[in-house]
């Protein structure tokens, strides 16, 4: 069992109406950077780094960031700097970057130089996941969102090329072009740092990460339909000769617990004003998805998924308009104290049975204190039990199963 | 009212759907970003004296894309192959809005693509001034709001939008916009090299706007003006970006008047 920590890093000090009267009412990509105060700014990444740094002393194995661009709800813009801090200030942990956007990357190769130096620095504790990006990332960036997948492959391909084959050799792609690729420094682990893809459950990245043998990281999806998802890599996974177990397949799940569930049910209302924003007003379609970026596949089988992702009441990004008492009888949030969140958590695991967890402990509103105390209470009860839980439903993670990707033998 | 016929040409390894009708010289119509209408009443008016030629662009309703059609560059050596396989070179052209650039992107290209051209609300050019509206950041229904000044002067309107779309006239749209981002996505909407390229055009050229374009800014009518030696405008006043549809006896008097 992988138990890794995640948060946003949410800035919320902006209204509704300030949402309200931004470019068709969004909370990303048109809405003002004029709402942003830098001194507010200063104060909260060194905060979320603070409460990063905390989370290694409660006992976490991962610290997961994201990536997302102009949007208040993520402040990581450029998530790989905040991870080369934690490379130096932390000391065991695993640095987990879900992911770095590659569509919107037009110089890969940077990106490959970036996440070489972290892993040096931190003595080869990065995990290096890569995502496609919303369509705000692809409209934020000026990357066409019909090459987004192919981007994605491409520059995926280039960097792990990068990071394994010597240099100098020449690149000419569909979408990249390079005479000298040669960079100097490369990754600690070898053949290079492992490869984690966090998603909603879209069929080809399934296929994908199967054929690769790369741990796909289900992000808050419905766990009925989460079963289906993973019958489509498992079946690639056999194609390719593997079977796949517990340590493919990561969950992302908002976990917050305090002394009392009392406590925490008003505390984790919080959650309710990250990740949608302040307001909770659903983003156009066309920021979130333009034409183009979605798959065209008429594969019966995507259909019905990708139907049942949509129809999902709570699917990711979303949870719009859903109300918080609802959220929590579904189990979707698990927010209690830390026996309640132990027993919840259990049934979650059993169900869902994923070799790593993401815990998103905090986001929106939820203040640093709340938060810290949320930190303290996972390192002294929930952590440890559900280290109990991984073992007693066998749930091996990608560190426990040899061979299970590349890049595990170094660091 | 002369009849047109939609028939399924093969070109360049795929399937190109073009509407035809009329009698007389062939004028080639070239649709905008947002796709093929099919004969409306100013195609119905023009075929009265040409035969009209209108032609769904690759990608776009039922013609098929070939591989290599990504850029407005590749549509315009696209359709010249088109014009010599069919027989069309030298003869009259309209292009509307993105259609326009086209033309214009062909007149760049070769001197025997049309004896006249008509470049109505056409992109392709970067505005001094204002900007070509961003089609892509907001919705289709958003978009429909812009490009008309007075809903209510287009004759057609009802008949174009007073129904909800079909799931496949929803789905046709999906795809022309998918066509859309393909071709203009960046630079949007223009290209930087083409005023200097049209410098080589000597034939006759009019420029239409609406005078209350909200697409493409009525400044760009200027620009390819001084770009285009000769070429005349026409602005239409209290109207939007698709004369055509929405004045279209005021623009079908115009062209007529031209061609």
């Amino acid at each position: 069992m992988f138990l890794m920590r995640f948060t946003e890093r949410a800035y919320v000090n902006y209204t509704e109406e300030d949402v309200r009267n931004s470019p068709n009412e969004a909370v990303r990509l048109t809405f003002s950077n004029s709402n942003f105060d830098p001194a507010e700014g200063h104060y909260l990444y060194n905060m979320y780094l603070d409460e990063y740094e905390y989370s290694e002393e409660v006992g976490f194995d991962g610290l997961m960031l994201n990536e997302h661009h102009n949007t208040p709800t993520c402040l990581g813009a450029t998530m790989n700097l905040e991870a080369a801090i934690l490379a130096r200030v932390t000391k065991k942990p695993k640095i987990v970057l879900l992911g770095n956007p590659l569509p919107i990357f037009d110089n890969p190769i940077r990106l490959a130089e970036e996440l070489a130096e972290i892993d040096m620095i931190s003595g080869g504790r990065l995990v290096s996941g890569f995502v496609r990006g919303t369509g705000v990332e692809s409209l934020a960036t000026n990357t066409n969102p019909l090459h987004n997948r192919a981007r994605f492959e491409e520059a995926h391909d280039l960097v792990i090329k990068t990071w394994t084959t010597p240099g100098p050799f020449r690149w000419e792609g569909d979408h990249y072009h390079f005479r000298v690729v040669n960079p100097f420094q490369t990754p600690l682990q070898k053949p290079h740092p492992p490869v984690w893809i966090p998603g909603t459950g879209s069929p080809e990245t399934l296929i994908w990460c199967a054929e690769r043998n790369y741990p796909y990281i289900f992000l808050e999806t419905d766990p009925q339909g989460t079963q289906d998802m993973k019958a489509i890599y498992a079946e690639a996974a056999r194609e390719h000769g593997y079977e796949p177990g517990p340590e493919n397949f990561g969950y992302l799940v908002r976990i917050h617990v305090q002394d009392t569930d009392e406590k925490a049910y008003d505390v984790g209302k919080g959650y309710m004003v990250g990740n949608i924003g302040v307001g909770r007003i659903p983003l156009p379609r066309d920021y979130a998805s333009p034409v183009g970026y979605g798959s065209r596949s008429d594969d019966p089988r995507f259909l019905r998924l990708r139907e049942q992702i949509r129809s999902d009441p709570f699917r990711v990004g979303g949870l719009d308009g859903a109300q918080y008492d609802s959220i929590l009888d579904s189990k979707r949030w698990i927010i209690g104290s830390p026996e309640t969140v132990i027993s919840q958590l259990r049934e979650v695991m059993s169900f869902m049975r994923p070799g790593i967890l993401a815990v998103w402990t905090n986001d929106g509103s939820i203040s640093h204190g709340d938060t810290m105390r949320c930190l303290e209470l996972m390192g002294q009860e929930v952590l440890p039990a559900l280290r109990e839980i991984g073992e007693e439903l066998e749930l091996t993670d990608p560190f426990q199963k040899e061979g299970v990707m590349p890049g595990l033998t170094a660091g | 009212m002369p009849n047109f016929t939609e028939e399924t040409i093969s070109i360049a390894g795929g399937n190109l759907q073009v509407y035809k009708g009329g009698s007389g010289d062939p004028l080639l119509v070239l649709h905008g970003a947002g796709g093929n209408a099919g004969p409306r009443r100013y195609a119905q008016a023009l075929a009265e004296k040409f035969t009209v030629y209108l032609p769904s662009h690759p990608g776009y309703g039922k013609s098929e894309r070939p591989g290599w059609v990504e850029t407005m560059q590749d549509l315009a050596c696209f359709y010249t192959w088109y014009q010599e396989q069919e027989g069309l070179e030298n003869v009259r052209a309209i292009g509307f809005s993105m259609g326009g650039w086209l033309a214009a992107e062909m007149l760049s290209m070769t001197g025997h693509a049309f004896s006249k051209v008509m470049l109505v609300g056409a992109a392709g050019i970067k505005p001094n001034e204002g900007e070509i509206t961003d089609i892509f950041i907001i919705s289709p229904q958003q978009v429909r709001d812009l490009v008309y000044h007075d809903p209510a002067q287009a004759p057609e309107w009802d008949e174009l939008f007073g129904s909800d779309p079909t799931p496949e006239q929803a789905q046709q749209a999906e795809g022309d916009r998918e066509m859309a981002i393909r071709l203009t996505w960046r630079p949007y909407m223009h290209n930087p090299r083409l005023p200097a390229k049209l410098g080589r055009v000597s034939i006759p050229t009019q420029i239409v706007w609406g005078e209350n374009d909200n697409l493409v800014p009525v400044e760009c009518a200027g620009l390819y003006q001084q770009a285009i030696a000769g070429s005349q405008v026409t602005v239409i006043p209290n109207c939007g970006h698709s004369p055509q549809i929405e004045k279209p006896d005021e623009f079908v008097k115009a062209a007529l008047a031209f061609l």
